[in-house]
Parts: structure tokens; sequence; C-alpha cells
């Protein structure tokens, strides 16, 4: 690995004067993307900011149907939280299935969603639930926010603190994982709410994590498995690579969805 | 001790250790976290340094130039050692691909540098910085393209590359049922848990070197062959192997880098291969095309019988064996085998687990269960029709213990074989369930096998022998046969392997590690009883070693006296004489296995897996499952995952990690149930025992194929069995 | 760079050393402190040989850097028990023959620590799962799962006698 500096913020702002010092300084939450790919000399920042010990940035709150869950939060703390399990079980779920369990105990929202690998599991549930990811400086909707393989929205010293999101009439996730990386081959998230069904979906897209319009025209008048019978994902818009072509990820895609509306609670 | 007849009755027979469930003696350490493996033989008094290596970017062709300069002027660098500088080595005797030296680049990932530095990112970093010109020639990298202009090698490992017997072509034109196939096995990597490391330290002109080492004599042979040292002045040592496959038979790049780096740095150096490294710089499985033939009469008689086989690797190696069973499984008037090797340029090609008869089994269970389905006969009544106790290629000789059929049988009825239905049948929820079977087969090889056994006045045995234990139990069944061959409890026999200071044992490799091994330290003892019973004046011959002490006539004296301060030692080597030319001794078993295939997705799940096995005696019955169980485990990875990705353009294996090389985990393996058959087979050794941890392999993948085309109707005939090669074949769901 | 001064507490002790920023906690912890149960296998975070526990969670100490662990409260395989006083893990683990080569033991009988302590009383199926983060290539799991149920029954019964 090249040689890097490492800083602990202790709060939002102390870590962007902190990204500000170095010459190219990056954040690292988890480091569960950012760690292997230094040791693979992908990436070589100068300077490292650790947003794991910013108070700000941590714990999950659930009120008048507004669930918010800091970007320090860790994809264990979101599986196993109570009110997240009674607020939206799918999203428990999700984390649930991330990794293995020591992924799940380092890895954090804030830093799945910031990264936005077009394998990550949660984008997916940030699209269909119609989250707002909150930031230090503004709150930025899913929809505008993930905008290509590893492209987002953000700024290059924005952080993310949190996220936010409304808790759905019902949701579901359903997952087909790599066998070796556990990397979603293929993830649909559907989430019901009074103004209406979306469906997230990763792994899947040549253009990452996206929303299947076709499906969520179908679901908003019947939301049951069945309604997907019609719809037809086109493999020109699928990745195709070692572990599944673009043909088998299309069909993935429907399979999972109809898997992920029949599982919705 | 020449074993030239057959063994009659001997102390081993006692059974009160040997054949018992002796937990592991070294359970202890491993679950403490206190076994030293090749990488922390941590003395706080020896200094170590780190070696990184830099492997090439090519993968055929020369080095032009190299620019070490920014490396060596990188923090902590304390030496830079090139492939240049150390100029064209000697080749050891066991390597295909050279190791270093030289500008020649024969793979991708053939060391070329190593860099020393007095911390691991430190030289992690410096590599990095070492600058090499390349000029690249084309390779060969493509089987089915290499295949073409394969050749027929002189022999494969002492055997022909041909045989035919009877009118194989005419029998297989003239028959009412005949079958043809072609089946592709992938490149597959041990991916053992513990990457090659060494620890190489220099005291002058001796080198001491721990590393990871299954073959101790070969390993030290062949580094003294490269370094152009004098093999007495090395001392290697590997107490503590975090698994082989084969992988570890042979000596590789980190102990000739920690050698070499070691040597410039003047300190000691410790060198771990990157994960990488042990796929694009080690050996590999190689991939085969296998061609199967069998024409039968409509009674199941199978009449003509023929294997083909194809892979490749680097000039001057060797071929995947993967026609050797189908010399000896079943029966046939008319057979021929035929092995061709075609020339790769990727990394070398070597035995991993099984060597031949994995990947063989893999294609000749698939296509007997084919034939069988095409001649309307249960797969495991056509194998049992088709058994055969003599070498069906040279009847005079037969099996020295042969018991197939009831392995079958056995497992038919323990497994609920006959709830198998039809093709694609039986339906739960989203599961399509089918079962599948195959016949098990691996040769019993023999190897010299030397051990010392000593009594202390303690009455303390310690035997030593350079024989390995990677992971399967020698410590173990080394000290059963001790305990049991001199009469004294498991408790004070103390076991020492894997030094080069020990008399040269059979190592650990295909499967006969256990038997030959344990026939060496029977033989030491045999000469340690010996000197006992010369010392106190009794006959050898009628002294019995019992609770501790030697016993002749009305005399008992216990061992710890008997030996005196002194202490008295035995030393002896097993040479296997002519017994296995009048006798073909191989091992047997049947693989039972229940899948569920998922019907919209194609994932494939085992749901239970039943292995019977006919290995002789069983020297230890947990250590022995335990190996049947990891078998077959690898078989799940080889039948449904496991495959190296060729990169045909460049040259090289593209998933290099764990990350991309699918091993199965936790979750992918079910119940597993493993039976021994009671036997023993006197040919093999006065252990009476055959190997057993290679069986455990071979046929299992088939078993899996076989089962999934029970359950989907869908034939694979590429491994690894993955979703998209049956998706479109399975039914639509909606 | 410069090295950065780094606390810890190791298996109940408190360690002070120096550390690069880039340097990864299972080096410091096998280099720097001889503490060599934790192995290093693959080095991508997925095979779990260098499992330890950090501040009650199961970590992949090749993943973090000894800078992010400052403070931390590090528990590995040689904290749990010892040849003398193993841990019922580690009995059972010997017991039940749940290890071959032993190469990915440590990191094994450390998750299944920590599995234990978020879930008492596993399914066999939880167990698979929980341990899912943790590759072997030898045993074929069969008996790392009954090692684990059987330590979980074990430590359940002594819970229970206790009460």
């Amino acid at each position: 690995m090249y040689a890097t500096n490492y800083h602990r913020a202790s709060s939002v702002a102390d870590a962007v004067r902190l990204k500000g010092t170095g010459e190219e300084t990056k954040y690292v939450s988890g480091g569960m993307t950012l760690i292997p790919t230094m040791k693979q000399r992908l990436a070589a920042p100068s300077d490292l900011v650790d947003l794991r010990h910013v108070a700000e940035m941590k714990g999950i709150t659930v009120s008048g149907g507004t669930v918010r869950i800091g970007a320090a939060t860790t994809h264990a703390e979101v599986a196993s939280s109570a009110e997240i399990k009674a607020a939206c079980p799918a999203l428990s779920h999700l984390a649930s299935l991330i990794g293995d369990p020591h992924v799940r105990h380092m890895g954090t929202v804030g830093g799945s969603v910031a990264n936005n690998d077009p394998a990550a599991d949660y984008p997916s549930a940030m699209l269909a639930l119609g989250a707002m990811i909150v930031t230090d400086r503004r709150r930025i909707a899913a929809d505008d926010f993930f905008t290509g393989l590893f492209e987002t929205a953000l700024n290059e010293d924005e952080i993310i603190v949190a996220v936010e999101f409304a808790a759905p009439e019902k949701a579901g996730y359903s997952k087909f994982p790599n066998p070796a990386s556990r990397y979603a081959m293929t993830g649909v998230f559907v989430a019901k709410s009074a103004s209406g069904v979306r469906v997230g979906v990763t792994g899947a897209g040549s253009d990452g994590v996206f929303r299947h319009s076709g499906m969520e025209q179908a679901l908003a008048g019947n939301f049951s498995p069945d309604a997907l019978s019609g719809v037809t994902t086109d493999p020109a818009d699928m990745l195709s690579d070692l572990h599944g072509s673009a043909e088998y990820r299309a069909n993935l895609v429907n399979v999972m969805a109809r898997r992920a509306v029949a599982a919705a609670t | 001790m020449q074993f030239d007849k057959p063994a009659t009755t001997n102390p081993i027979d006692r059974l009160k250790v040997v054949g018992q469930p002796v937990h592991r003696i070294d359970g202890q350490l491993k679950a403490t976290g206190r076994a030293k493996y090749a990488y922390e033989w941590h003395d706080p008094n020896v200094p170590y340094v780190y070696g990184y290596p830099v492997g090439a970017a090519i993968a055929k062709g020369h080095i032009v130039s190299m620019d070490v300069s920014a490396a060596k002027e990188a923090p902590g660098v304390l030496a830079v050692v090139t492939a240049l500088d150390v100029g064209e080595r000697k080749k050891g005797k066991f390597n295909t691909a050279k190791l270093f030296g030289g500008s020649e680049i024969q793979h991708y990932h053939q060391a070329v540098a190593v860099v020393v530095a007095e911390t691991f990112e430190q030289a992690r970093a410096a590599a990095a910085l070492v600058r090499v010109e390349y000029a690249e020639e084309i390779g060969a990298f493509d089987l089915k393209d290499a295949m073409k202009t394969a050749i027929k090698p002189k022999d494969v490992g002492g055997a022909p590359p041909d045989t035919a017997v009877g009118d194989f072509d005419g029998a297989f034109k003239a028959a009412p049922v005949s079958f043809d196939a072609t089946y592709t096995t992938p490149d597959q990597s041990h991916s053992m848990m513990e990457p090659h490391a060494s620890i190489a330290v220099w005291d002058g002109e001796a080198l001491t070197i721990w590393t990871s080492a299954q073959m101790i004599d070969w390993w030290r042979s062949d580094l003294a062959t490269t370094l152009d040292v004098e093999k007495e002045k090395i001392h290697l040592m590997s107490p503590f192997i975090g698994g082989g496959f084969g992988g570890k038979l042979f000596l590789r790049a980190d102990a000739v880098l920690a050698a070499f780096g070691a040597k410039a740095a003047r300190r000691p150096v410790k060198v771990a291969l990157p994960r990488p490294f042990m796929v694009n710089n080690t050996t590999h499985r190689p991939a085969t095309i296998q061609r199967v033939r069998i024409a039968a009469e409509h009674t199941g008689k199978i009449t003509a019988i023929g294997h083909e086989s194809w892979s490749g690797d680097l000039p001057g190696g060797q071929l995947e064996t993967a026609a050797m069973q189908t010399r000896l499984l079943y029966a046939g008037e008319n057979r021929m085998t035929a092995m061709r090797l075609a020339t790769l340029d990727l990394a070398e090609g070597n035995a991993m687990r099984a060597p031949g008869e994995a990947p063989g089994m893999m294609a000749l269970e698939i296509a007997m269960d084919e034939m069988a389905e095409k001649l309307d006969i249960d797969p495991v009544e056509f194998r049992i029709i088709n058994d055969t106790q003599v070498d069906p290629e040279k009847p005079e000789r037969p099996f020295s213990h042969r018991d197939l059929v009831s392995c079958l049988r056995l497992g038919a009825e323990r497994f609920g074989w006959s709830d198998r239905g039809r093709p694609a049948s039986r339906r739960e929820g989203n599961w399509l369930i089918g079962l599948g079977v195959a016949a098990a087969f691996r040769n019993n090889l023999l190897v010299p096998s030397a051990a010392r056994v000593r009594l202390d006045h303690e009455g303390v045995i310690t035997v030593e022998t350079d024989m390995t234990d990677i992971g399967t139990g020698s410590y173990t069944i080394i000290a059963q046969t001790a305990a049991e061959m001199m009469g004294v409890p498991i408790e004070k026999v103390v076991v020492r392997l894997g030094d080069s200071r020990f008399p040269v044992s059979a190592g650990s490799g295909g499967q006969f590690g256990a038997n030959c091994s344990t026939t060496g330290v029977y033989a030491a003892c045999v000469k340690l009883r010996e000197a006992i019973a010369q010392k106190l004046g009794f006959n050898s011959e009628d002294a019995t070693f019992e609770n501790g002490e030697v016993r002749s006539g009305n005399r008992s004296v216990p061992l710890a006296e008997a030996a005196g301060s002194e202490g008295l030692a035995g030393e002896d080597t097993v040479e296997w004489a002519k017994l296995a030319d009048s006798h073909q001794q191989s091992t047997f078993g049947a693989h039972f296995v229940e899948v569920g295939v998922d019907i919209a997705t194609g994932e494939s799940r085992i749901r239970r897996m039943l292995a019977v096995c006919a290995a002789g005696r069983i020297l230890n019955p947990i250590t022995a499952r335990s190996q049947v169980v990891g078998a077959m485990t690898m078989g799940v990875g080889s039948a449904l995952s496991e495959e190296l990705a060729v990169d045909v353009g460049r040259g090289f294996f593209v998933n290099h990690d764990l990350a991309g090389y699918e091993v199965p985990v936790h979750a992918d393996i079910p119940h597993q149930e493993v039976i021994f058959m009671d036997e023993t087979d006197p040919y093999s050794s006065p252990m009476k025992a055959k190997g057993i941890a290679e069986l455990g392999l071979c046929g299992v993948s088939a078993a899996i194929a076989n089962a999934i085309y029970n359950a989907t109707g869908v034939r694979v005939r590429e491994y690894p069995i993955t979703l998209d090669k049956l998706i479109g074949g399975l039914p639509d769901v909606t | 760079m410069s090295k950065m001064h780094i606390k810890l507490t190791v298996n109940g002790k408190p360690v002070e050393l120096l550390a690069e920023p880039r340097e990864l906690l299972i080096h410091v912890l096998r280099e720097e402190l001889s503490i060599t149960g934790p192995h290093i296998g693959c080095e991508t975070t997925h095979c779990g040989a260098c499992t330890i526990d950090m501040d009650g969670r199961s970590i992949k100490s090749c993943t973090v850097f000894a800078a992010q662990a400052n403070g931390a409260n590090v528990t590995t395989i040689e904290g749990l028990g010892t040849p003398d006083g193993l841990h019922v893990l580690q009995t059972m683990f010997k017991e039940h023959h749940g290890l071959q080569c032993g190469f990915c033991t440590p990191g094994m009988i450390t998750r299944a620590y920590r599995l234990l302590q978020e879930n008492p009383d596993p399914t066999e199926e939880e167990v698979r799962f929980g341990m899912s983060g943790n590759l072997c290539r030898c045993t074929g799991y069969q008996n790392i799962v009954k090692a684990i149920l059987a330590a979980a029954a074990e430590l359940n019964a002594v819970k229970e006698a206790a009460q």
C-alpha cells in the first residue's frame, strides 16, 4: 500500500476541515471498499479522515413515520434495530444480507450510499423508498443522487450525515447474491406508499442502480407478483460479466422482483 | 523393511489404539492458535524483515530491462533482487516452470524480483516501483485451439499414454446401444487457506528455512539445485501446514525468493505469496476436454469403452491423466484410452487432490449415467453389472480387494435411492428435486517411507520422520501406530514431523501419506522392539509389548527400565516390492447426492450427500471421515462453482482470489454422511490400510451433475454447472 | 510518513505501539505484538482467517487500519483460552474435530465466540449463515457446525445451572 496519513474526525465540521488538508484526502468509514482498493493500489489517498467516531452521524430514529439513519450506522446495527424492523422490515432484511457478519460490523450506510457500487444493496432501497440523502450542507433526493457507476451528486468534500425516508406501507427486498463476494448479482427493492409503488434494482443495470418504471406501473394497480407477469426487462440495459450474462440478469430482475413483492410486509 | 508378501497377523491387528476414534493430538495447539505455520515462526531474537514478490506482467516473452532504482530508494528498502541479478538457475527436478532467474518469461506472474524492506507495507509499496520492460511473444492460452496440435507423450508417470484391448472401433460400431459425448472440466485452484510462505535465515553457507511444504525432501533437494548449494547445508522445516491439496508438493517461489532476499539483505527474510500469486504463480489443476464412448448390449453389459483426454501445460510439462481410471473401473472386452498433451503458456498445470481421477471421474461418471438412461437401466445396477474383480486390461491381474458393489448397494439402501423418479418429475415449491449417483475410484499408491523411533528412560516413545501433516491427521495416526506397536498409551508418544533432519518419509500426496508413513513408523518400531528384546536378552519373536511393558515368558520389564539412561532407538525404511505388479491396489466408493434446482434462477443447492468408502483399514475413523467430508465439499465446489477463468487474449487466470474463485461456504453445505466398509487389505501394507483423502473427491461432482439432470432434465457436460448453463432448459415459470 | 502512537487493549492487556497509518491491524498484531493466532489467508476480506473481536464485534483485521482501531478493545484467539484452560468453544472444536489444517481455526472460533453472544441458542441454519464470513477448505464445515452447536448447548446448560 502507498503511504497515507490518518485523521480521526470528532465532528462533521472537523471532518470537512480535515478533508481540506491533504493533497488527495478521502473519507473512510467502515473501509470495506476503500481499504481493499488501497491494497490493490487502485486508490492512493494522501490522507484518510475517519468518520466512524462522529457522534452526529450515528444512531437510528423513527418519529412521525419518518426514519432517519445516521450515515455512520453499520449494516449490523440496521439489521438488528428494533425501530427499523418495525418501520421497514425490508430494510433490516436488506442489511442482513450484505457481505458477511464481519463486513456488516464495519460497513456503514453512508459509505455504501456514497460509494454507489453498482452491486451494492442500499442504493436500491434508497431509490425505492424515495429517500432523502442528508449531507452536511443540503438534502438530495435519491432520484437525483445516484448518477452512474460509482458516481453520485456529492461534491468533493461533501459528507453524507444521514439518510431519511418515510416508512412505507409495504416493502420487500429480494437478492440473488454472487456466491463468493455476496454482492448482488441482482437485488430488487419494492416499496408501496400512499404516493405509489417504487422499484429499485441493483446489481443488474449497466448504468448502476435504477428504477424499473415498467414494474412500478404494473404494481401501482395491483401490488402482487402476478402483476409482473407481462413486464419485461431489456437485456440491452443489463450488465454482462463472468458471473452472468445480460439475458440471465434480465431474467433475474423479474424473478427477484416477484419474490420481493411476495415477501413485502 | 521390504514389504513383499501380503501381511499376516501383526501387533497392529490388536486395534487397541489404531482404528480407534482418537482425537487429534494437535487439536489443542490448533484450537488455541498456537500451532506455528511458516510465516509466523516467531523468534523474538531474530530481526525478520519482509520480502514482497514482483510478478511478470506478460505471459510469454523476455525481460528486456529492469529499473529498480526507485524501488531501492524507497523508504525502508534493504535489497532488491531481480531475476536478471540471479541469472539463469538450474531448475528443480519436480518443477516444470522455472521459479526465478534469467530473462525468459514462461507465464504471467512468474517471479521477476523480490523487494526486501523493514516492514511489510514498505516492501509492498516498493515492489510497485520496480519497472520492467518486456519483449512480449505470442502464447497459446486456449485449450480448445491448442488441442489440435497436442502431442502424445512417451509416458505418463510411468504408464503408457495409450492403451488398447480387443477391437474397440469394431465393437463400438456393432453394439446395439452406444453413446459418445464430450465433456470439459475447467482449470481449478487448490485454494488452501494458508498461502505459500517461507522464512529464510542464512548462517554463512548454511540455510535454515521454515516453509509450507508437503514433501520435505523434494523441496530441500530442489531448493539446493535452484540455489546451487549443497543439500546438506539446507535445514528445512514445515511442522504445521495450512492445507495443501497438492499445491505445496513442489518447491515454490516464496522459498527461493526468501533465500535470495535474505542473502542480499543479510537479514532473515519472510516472504508470503499474495493470494493472486497462488493462482498465476504456482500450480493449478489443468482443464481437460474428454471424450467418452461406451457401447453395450441391451442387458447393460459393456462391450466397448473408450476414454480420450486432452489437457495442456507449459513445454516440458505433464498432462492431466484423466483417462487413467477408465483402464480399471469397469469391465468390457474392447477398450481404449488415449491422453494427449497440448502446449499452453499459462502457469504450470500440476497435481491437485486426486490428479487424473478427479477430473476423469467427472466425465466418465456422467457418461455412465447417460448410458444407463439410454439402456433404461438403473444407474446403480448398470455399474454393478459391469463390475470386474480383475484389471480389465490384464485379466491375469486381480484387484487386491475390491468392493465397489457393496458400496453401491449399501449406499442405495441408506440413501433411499429407490425414491428416485424420472428426470424433472419432482417439484417442491420453487425447487426441482433430483437424486444422483456416481462410483468413486482412486488408486492406492506406494512410496518408500522412513522413520526413527526412540524410547527414553521415562518410557516415552518419540517418533521422528519428515512426514508432514497438512491437516490430514498425520500426527495422530502416527502416534496411534507407535502406541499400538510399542504397547503404550498414546499419551506416551511424542510425534515430531516436517523437519529435514528426520528420516525421509513418503510425504503428503496422492492419498499415499497415511498408509505409507505409518508403515515406515511400523518398520522403525519393529527395529526398536528388536533392540529392546536384544538388550533384555529376549527373543524378539515372542516378546509382547503391552501396558508399557515388554514381556517374554514369565519375565516382564517396564519399557522405561528397558531403555536405561541412554535410551534405545530403531530406524527403518519401508520399501515396496512387486506386490503392486501382481495385484492392482485401488480404493472404491459410491457417492449419492440429492439436489434442488431453483426453477426460476437455475440456482442449484445440495440437499444431502452420502459417501460409502471401501479403502482398507480405517486407521482413525474421526480423521478419515473428516477427510471424506472435506473432499465431498471440494467436489461440490468443483461441480457448481469452481473455475479459473482464462483470459485467452492476455494469458492469465482472471479470478485469482477468493473474491472471484468461488469455494463453498458453510451455508452451501448441508447434511453429509460417510460410511466406511469394514475391510482390510493385506496387500497394501502391514497396516492393511489404503488412502482415503482423495477417494472422497473422485466421483462427487459427477453425482451432483447426475442429480441436477434428474432434477431438471437438463444435461450439462461443461463444468462447473452454473445457472446460466441450466436456465435455458428449465420449464417456463410463468 | 510519520508513525502514529496507538493504544489498544489486547486480550485484556493495555498495549502501546507506533505504527504507520497504512499498517493493517492484522500486521500490527502479528508482527509487532507476536499475536499470531489470527492468520492472513486472502487479504481481500473474504476468508475470515484474520477474524478478531473488536469492541464486541467480529471484524476481519486484514481490512482495518491499526489507526482505526486506536483505543479499541481487541480479543484474539489467544485471549479466549489457553492450552491448559480451554474456552468451551476450543474444547468443542477439538472434540468434534472441527479443524484439520487449523489455519482457519482461530478466526473460526473467534467468530463463533461472538456469534454465540449475538445469538446464544442458534439453529444449525443460523450457525451456517452466522459463520458465512469464514472459509475452510479442509473440513467441509460439518464438524465446525457441530462444535459450535455443542458449545452453545454447553454454555446454556452452565447458564441454566447457575440460575
